[in-house]
């Protein structure tokens, strides 16, 4: 079973090929690593599946449906969640605010429905904020709410950006470098964090540049290099591959 | 004017300090509520109330024919567009004269009345606009308190993250800025009622940058700021006449008081008087 499909997809900036014909399926749940040196177009291939860049050519498919050319929102809507490397927390807004916007498919969110509406809209609402604070303490979170999402250390911002993940009821979740900038205690239940909702049915796919991390949760290994995927496998095996290990770890 | 300008100041507060969406064509809004509510009485023959509500559909139709192509395109080029949608504005109300009579202007406007009661007096024009404002400011908190408004919010913050979280940037925007020329509408509606005389010269790019400046000094994100910006820049003027500095040089005076007073809120409270969001 596959929950995603790409299909040589290709993206240039310029003359540099920052995805190159790339083919991959992604098995339906668990967790898979993408792994590969900076600059090798991991973070490209994150903005070519959630259709914030163009792809030059390829297809991808999502739960059998297309999605490349159609837009962020359309792509969030059919089930694909972000976390961005630099986290990207609406940083004005409440704690409880940022997860509340999760919520897809919201009557509120039409003037009209606010208007004319009320009473589904103020019903929607209030399931939302039971989801909304059920999230916030489920990344242990509670007692943020109220508090502007600025006011968090980075690696509360990671976690709240993943209590909106969540929120989203997405079936699939891009994290990039989700372990990056925060402390080992937090990178603990960060991990911990991931696997539960792995183990909840949701499939992850993450961007790792910590190999230790990278053995503990990963079911699948893809390794990337200048753009290619040079390796596939369980993250042993791609890990003691000789063409990764030159083009990585320098040896 | 106080709710005049009021009701402009909150229609320009949901599209910049709740949306960012620094518009440059409010008072073209403003404008063609007023020359649409002043045609339907005058030329249809229609009462003061029921003018207005067309008033706020027809500017509204006319606002998503700049939302639409804009909206879709990057921050600049909406800047570009309103500015230019403003100047095509002013140029049709000045120049199509056998509809507007250009720059002669429309006089004899008649003061609005309901069930046979007339708002011609000073107090009762006061009145009037005092419960208009009073209804605008209540919508305007019913939409901006709501999981829409919120949704502003977040594509003020970031765009980009609000697409990625499903929300439909370009829709939300177009609605936003359609219903802001929609509550501007109902000021030049206001307006015409009020000065019984209207011509093309109240509505231009100048005042568009007035009711901008009315948010910014004022602070914009919430539903203080518009109404503090709004007494601020309105009251001013007045009191600076009760100086009685002599008429020549008494404008001059008070272009560089509000000069230098939005240097030094830029300087010290970049967020506006009453304000939780500062442009950057
Ligand atoms: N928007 C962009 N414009 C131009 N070049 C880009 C852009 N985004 C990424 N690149 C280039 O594409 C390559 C891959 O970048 P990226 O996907 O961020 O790498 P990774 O996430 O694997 O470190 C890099 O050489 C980067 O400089
Ligand atoms: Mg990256």
């Amino acid at each position: 079973m596959y929950i995603m499909k790409l299909h040589n997809v290709t993206r240039a900036f310029g003359g540099l090929r920052a995805v190159d014909e790339v083919s991959i399926e992604f098995s339906s749940g668990g967790i898979t690593g993408l792994i590969g040196p900076n600059g090798a177009g991991k973070t490209t291939l994150f903005n070519l599946i959630s259709g914030l860049l163009k792809l030059d050519c390829g297809e991808i498919y999502f739960d059998n449906i297309r999605v490349d050319g159609l837009t962020p929102w359309e792509i969030a809507k059919l089930g694909i969640g972000r976390l961005f490397q630099d986290v990207r927390v609406f940083k004005k807004l409440s704690v409880l605010d940022n997860v509340l916007l999760a919520k897809l498919q919201h009557p509120g969110e039409s003037p009209l429905s606010v208007l004319f509406s009320t009473r589904r809209v103020t019903n929607a609402e209030k399931e939302n904020l039971g989801e909304a604070h059920k999230w916030v303490k489920f990344v242990g979170l509670s007692g943020k709410e109220n508090s502007p999402a600025e006011s968090l250390s980075f690696g509360q911002q990671k976690l709240l950006a993943i209590a909106r993940l969540l929120a989203g009821g997405y079936k699939l979740l891009l994290l990039d470098e989700p372990s990056a900038g925060v402390n080992p205690a937090m990178i603990k239940s960060l991990l911990e964090l991931m696997k539960k909702i792995a183990d909840a049915g949701r499939t992850i796919i993450f961007i790792e540049h910590n190999m230790t991390v990278v053995l503990e949760i990963a079911n699948w290994v893809f390794f990337l290099n200048e753009g290619r995927v040079i390796s596939f496998g369980r993250p042993d095996d791609v890990l003691g591959n000789d063409e990764v290990r030159k083009a990585y770890l320098g040896v | 004017m106080i709710f005049i300008y009021g009701i402009l100041a909150l229609s320009m507060n949901l599209l910049a300090g709740y949306t960012g969406l620094l518009s440059l064509c409010q008072a073209a809004f403003y404008g063609i509520g007023a020359y649409s509510t002043t045609l339907l009485m005058i030329k249809v023959g229609i009462n003061f109330f029921p003018a207005l509500v067309c008033g706020i559909f027809i500017t509204s139709f006319i606002s998503l024919f700049i939302a639409y192509p804009s909206l879709r395109l990057r921050g600049d080029y909406f800047i570009l567009a309103a500015i230019g949608f403003q100047l095509i504005v002013f140029s049709i109300l000045y120049n199509c004269v056998w509809l507007t009579r250009g720059p002669y202007g429309i006089p004899g406007i008649p003061r609005p009345s309901a069930f046979g009661f007339q708002f011609d007096s000073l107090p009762r024009y006061f009145l009037l606009g005092g419960f208009i404002f009073f209804l605008v400011l209540l919508f305007t908190r019913a939409i901006l308190r709501s999981p829409f408004g919120r949704a502003l919010k977040a594509i003020r913050e970031d765009e980009l993250t609000a697409g990625v979280m499903g929300k439909n940037v370009p829709a939300l925007k177009i609605w936003a800025f359609v219903i802001g020329a929609g509550i501007a509408s109902v000021s030049g509606a206001l307006y015409a009622g009020y000065v019984t005389y209207i011509d093309p010269t109240s509505f231009t790019l100048d005042e568009s940058i007035f009711i901008i400046a009315i948010v910014l000094v004022g602070g914009s994100g919430n539903l203080k700021g518009p109404i503090v910006g709004t007494f601020f820049m309105l009251i001013l003027p007045e009191a600076l006449r009760f100086l009685g500095l002599p008429v020549t040089i008494a404008p001059n005076v008070r272009q560089m008081i509000y000069g230098l007073l939005l240097i030094l809120l830029m300087r010290y409270r970049p967020q506006g008087i009453a304000g939780e969001y500062r442009f950057e």
